[in-house]
């Protein structure tokens, strides 16, 4: 397995993409390099997605409820003690409510499948939604919350940062998904009844799984709250942000973890690529998705590999 | 006095909702596909008929004829382009069929919306209405409109009903819901019946998009809360059960006037989506649903 | 946008003494550095695209006199899809990489918002032509020093209730005899203010506020709303909507709601309303900067005339505010004779300018709304237009006016 790996094509197109990521500051300007932090953020929220979908199987509608709710709580707390309070704790704590957000949304995927469960996903995101707009006084509301520190002004320091935690919290979900615990996992996706019989511990891998993926979640999205000075629902909670993530996800290949974050690092960069269209942008990057549905049901990734066996 | 506006307010609107997701719920009875396109095929089919009314100015008869077709033409697409080459991909997985036509449609729907708003802005239209000026009706003014717009919903619903139960096609689709194989052992090809049932979905919608745009108005931002509304009341009423999608809509419909007219308008859509979650822990077959 | 500045340095010097004797400002000789400007706008709003096309407009013009100073106005424009995010990403890239001097940005408040930490953070002016929160003049108040780069150029909300009470008494307590109304405004964060503003003002001009009610931005389904008011029995709506326009205006006639309904309302200041309501908006009173044929000053309807000659269409309110901000941009420069971000500052907090809204200056350190405008007679009033069969008719102030107050038959006012 492991020769296999360092063989496959995949694997070298890999290396090449880290070692050109780690000089591109010396090379392009500060507005490429904010544009590829974005992208490193939601490719994160792709991977973490990728984990629930593609190994635990639970269709989840609703990344931005996780995302949302790292984001706001670290922008949140941050506004309200903000000289007081590190930055970094504002981040942790964040990340701690994405992971109990995780653990109520485990909840009811134990019980149900399917599109029960994307309902409930969306339900949550709906609700979490309209929590923001009510409690204006605490989240800003509709018009958003300015939080008083960002981890830096330099481009350069943000990418990094973005970067490397792209490639650390990439290694740990990829590193699960390979082990013997994403290997139950998408044995309990595809037939939760069989995995069970033959004596794993569904319940307990499924919540493990909706725990990973809301902490990195979370994370991400509490860190992109400092990257950005701002928090909105139009960037961390709507849904459409959401089907971003998941046409990322579908885009780059499913049940690949590296996949969804080539598709999510494909989509910011074409809809930048696009943007002298206007309007016409979305349009025309939907189209595209739903081709590569239609014909790469494998995504980009899938292409590679299919390249590589033929 | 409220007590009745209530009961008159919360049913035409029910009666959209209702009329709205039947046609959801009938395309996932027979094919299995949840259609998430839905919200834009009833915008395009309203702000087709705008336009055709106000911009071309065909008249409200014509211009809702063409909202409809709009509408029709759009489901047909829906099927060709976002369905059936994923139904007949042998590089799927069958398991996996369900999330990618999940997708698929939702992308569609992404595209027709924005083509909608890239023809005629974001803008909030609304549909010259058929029927114009107010009735006082059990000392409520109520618009005609409201009135027209709940009859139409039943009357189609009613036809509906016939189509289905009475005559020989439609005891076909409902058999196909049951089971498809046994239907192509009755002589009947299965795809005539996924083409009919989706003609009869895009008809649905049309008609259900239409009326909306003449009572409340429609944007290309109503798109993804219209999607969720029939998904929801789908899922509340149970998956595929006709008959609980319309009991359903009635409890969405009444729980949204109730809270609207007695706490706040701001609050509308809250109680709905609690009950939702409830109900999905207590019986998450929904409430008639027969899993 | 990386022209070499030397040539283009050396050719503006150039132009600028050829035509020096012929100008009234006094041009230096050597070569100045072009002024630029970022244009951070909503480019496929009807509001948010007269953003940049005005600004475009005005350089031109500046430029086609020769500048100032023997400097260019450039105008660099970026499409922020209506979203926070895209505008702090085309923000920094204008700072950083395009090296403006000053932003114009977006009509609204959720993205100024999000762009006036970075005003600060990068030291760079930004100015506002159309969003309304009052809490950007308030970051500023609370933080001077630090959020001193920000400057309000459009009213803020609780500046345009005032406005809305001032036509109110007008037309309506001294007009039509009125007592007693019903605010009825979107719960967002802009109207937050203004209802409160409204709550103070329309008291004082003798109008009773019997309720209260604020709805959800996404409510489709109006009638619960009108029939609540109605039980209460004001003699005018008095309204606070910009998400929401179409459908409650629609509802408000197909009820035959018999109240009239007179304050902001964003989306009746399109020229398309009438269009997308099917005429429900005859009779709807709203507040404006401008309006079709209406002189407020000597500036207004030359620059209609030209937006419309050059873009084929009309300008939205954003449009009359971008285009005077690039104006008295380019005139501070003048004043400050720098480009530096701080003598900018200084210079445009004395500004000055008769614009096509009105005189614009900004109010001071030390106030509450400090560089928000001052609004009042002699400096911005608004206008309060109607919509009468399919146009806009402006009735108030009574020296602009073009036109008389007339409503729907189904509506019931005091004086019928």
């Amino acid at each position: 397995m492991m020769r296999e790996t360092f063989a496959s094509r995949p694997f070298w197109f890999g290396l090449i993409f880290v070692a050109l990521a780690t000089v591109l500051p010396l090379g392009v300007s500060g507005y490429i390099l904010g544009l590829l932090t974005i992208a490193y953020y939601t490719a994160v929220f792709a991977m973490s997605w990728d984990l629930l979908f593609g190994f635990a199987g639970e269709v989840n509608f609703g990344p931005t409820f996780l995302i949302g709710l790292g984001a706001y709580t670290a922008g949140i707390l941050d506004a309200r003690f903000s000289p007081g309070l590190s930055l970094w704790i504002c981040v942790l704590a964040g990340a701690l409510a994405a992971v109990i957000g995780g653990v109520l949304l485990a909840l009811p995927a134990l019980r149900v499948t399917g599109p029960y469960f994307g309902l409930i996903t969306l339900v949550a995101v709906q609700l979490l939604q309209s929590f923001v707009v009510v409690f204006a006084s605490l989240t800003g509301g509709e018009i958003g919350l300015s939080v008083p520190d960002v981890i830096s002004i330099d481009a350069g320091v943000n990418y990094y940062l973005a970067f490397g935690f792209m490639m650390v919290s990439g290694a740990i979900l990829y590193g699960l998904s390979r082990s013997s615990i994403g290997l139950i996992l998408q044995a309990s996706g595809q037939d939760a009844v069989q995995a069970g019989a033959l004596g794993f511990n569904v319940a307990k891998h499924k919540l493990a799984a909706f725990i990973v993926s809301a902490f990195f979640s979370g994370l991400a999205g509490a860190l992109m709250v400092f990257y950005m000075g701002t928090a909105s629902v139009g960037t961390f909670v709507d849904i459409s942000v959401g089907v971003q993530i998941i046409i990322a996800a579908v885009l780059g290949g499913r049940r690949t973890v590296i996949g969804a974050a080539i598709g999510a690092v494909f989509l910011i960069g074409m809809g930048e690529f696009l943007r002298p269209l206007g309007e016409l942008a979305t349009l025309i990057v939907s189209v595209m998705a739903l081709f590569v549905i239609l014909f790469f049901p494998d995504g980009f990734l899938g292409m590679l590999r299919g390249g590589a066996r033929a | 006095m409220q007590f009745w506006q209530i009961l008159i307010d919360g049913f035409a609107i029910s009666a959209l909702y209702a009329l709205g997701a039947t046609g959801f719920t009938l395309i996932f009875g027979v094919s299995g596909v949840l259609n998430l396109s839905h919200g834009a095929l009833m915008v395009a089919a309203a702000v087709a008929a705008w336009a055709a009314a106000s911009e071309f100015g065909t008249g409200s008869y014509l211009g809702a004829l063409i909202g409809v077709l709009t509408s029709l033409v759009l489901a047909f697409a829906t099927y060709f382009i976002a369905v059936r080459p994923i139904q007949n991909s042998k590089r799927i997985a069958e398991r996996e069929k369900e999330i990618f036509i999940l997708t698929s449609t939702l992308l569609w729907g992404i595209i027709i919306q924005e083509v909608v708003a890239y023809l005629f802005t974001n803008n909030a239209k609304t549909v010259l209405p058929i029927i114009e000026g107010v009735v006082v009706f059990l000392g409520v003014r109520t618009p005609s409109n409201e009135f027209f717009t709940a009859i139409v919903c039943w009357l189609v619903i009613a036809v509906l009903w016939l189509l289905v139960n009475r005559t020989k096609a439609g005891k076909a689709v409902l058999a196909a819901s049951m089971n498809p194989r046994g239907v192509t052992l009755l002589g009947f090809e299965l795809s005539h019946i996924y083409l009919a049932v989706w003609g009869v979905y895009g008809i649905l919608a049309g008609i259900a998009g239409v009326l909306l745009g003449m009572f409340l108005g429609v944007s290309s931002y109503s798109v993804g809360p219209l999607t969720a509304s029939a998904f929801s009341i789908v899922v509340l009423g149970g998956l595929g059960s006709v008959s609980g999608s319309l009991i359903a809509a009635y409890v969405v419909g009444y729980l949204e006037t109730l809270t609207a007219y007695l706490v706040s308008p701001a609050y509308r859509s809250i109680p709905a989506l609690l009950l939702l979650v409830l109900v999905m822990y207590l019986r998450p077959q929904g409430l008639f649903g027969r899993r | 946008m990386t022209i070499s500045q030397q040539p283009f340095g050396i050719l503006a010097g150039a132009v600028a003494v050829a035509l020096g004797s012929a100008m009234l400002l006094p041009v230096p000789a050597q070569a100045a550095d072009p002024i630029r400007i970022g244009v951070i706008a909503e480019a496929q709003s009807v509001a948010g695209s007269s953003i940049p096309q005005a600004a475009q407009l005005a350089a031109e013009e500046i430029n086609a006199k020769g500048g100032v100073d023997g400097r260019k106005v450039e105008i660099i424009t970026y499409d922020n899809h209506s979203s926070s995010a895209d505008s702090v990403r085309a923000f920094q890239r204008a700072v950083n990489e395009d090296k403006v001097n000053a932003v114009i940005s977006s009509y609204i408040s959720e993205v100024v918002l999000a762009l006036e930490p970075w005003a600060s953070r990068l030291k760079t002016v930004l100015i506002t032509p159309g969003a309304a929160s009052d809490v950007i003049t308030q970051n500023i108040a609370k933080d001077y020093d630090h959020n001193k780069y920000t400057f309000h150029g459009y009213l803020t909300s609780s500046a345009l209730a005032g406005l809305v009470c001032d036509a109110a008494k007008d037309l309506l307590v001294d007009g039509l005899k009125m007592k007693s109304a019903v605010i009825m405004s979107e719960d967002a964060a802009w109207t937050t203010p203004l209802d409160a503003a409204y709550e103070k003002c329309l008291p004082k001009i003798g109008l009773k506020v019997l309720d209260h009610i604020r709805f959800s931005p996404d409510t489709t389904d109006f009638t619960p709303i009108f029939n609540k008011i109605e039980g209460q029995k004001p003699d005018v709506i008095i309204t606070g909507i910009s998400h929401v326009g179409t459908q409650p205006t629609v509802q408000w006639k197909s009820q035959q709601v018999p109240i009239p309904m007179l304050g902001i309302s964003s989306q009746a200041t399109n020229s398309t309303f009438w269009k997308d309501t099917n005429g429900a908006a005859d009779g709807v009173l709203f507040n404006a900067v401008s309006g079709p044929g209406v002189a407020v000053t000597p500036k207004t309807l030359p620059f209609v005339d030209a937006f419309q000659k050059k873009f084929g269409n009309l300008p939205s309110y954003a449009g009359y505010t971008s285009y005077d901000e690039v104006y008295y941009i380019a005139e501070a420069v003048h004043r400050a004779g720098s480009l530096n971000s701080d003598k900018l500052v200084a210079a445009l907090e004395k500004t000055d300018y008769v614009g096509t809204i009105g005189r614009v200056e900004f109010l001071p350190k030390g106030d509450p709304h400090v560089h928000g405008l001052r609004t009042g007679k002699g400096t911005i009033t608004g206008l309060m237009l109607q919509w009468q069969d399919g146009k806009q008719v402006n009735l108030w102030p009574a020296n602009v006016a073009n036109g008389k107050l007339k409503f729907p038959s189904f509506v019931k006012t005091a004086s019928h």
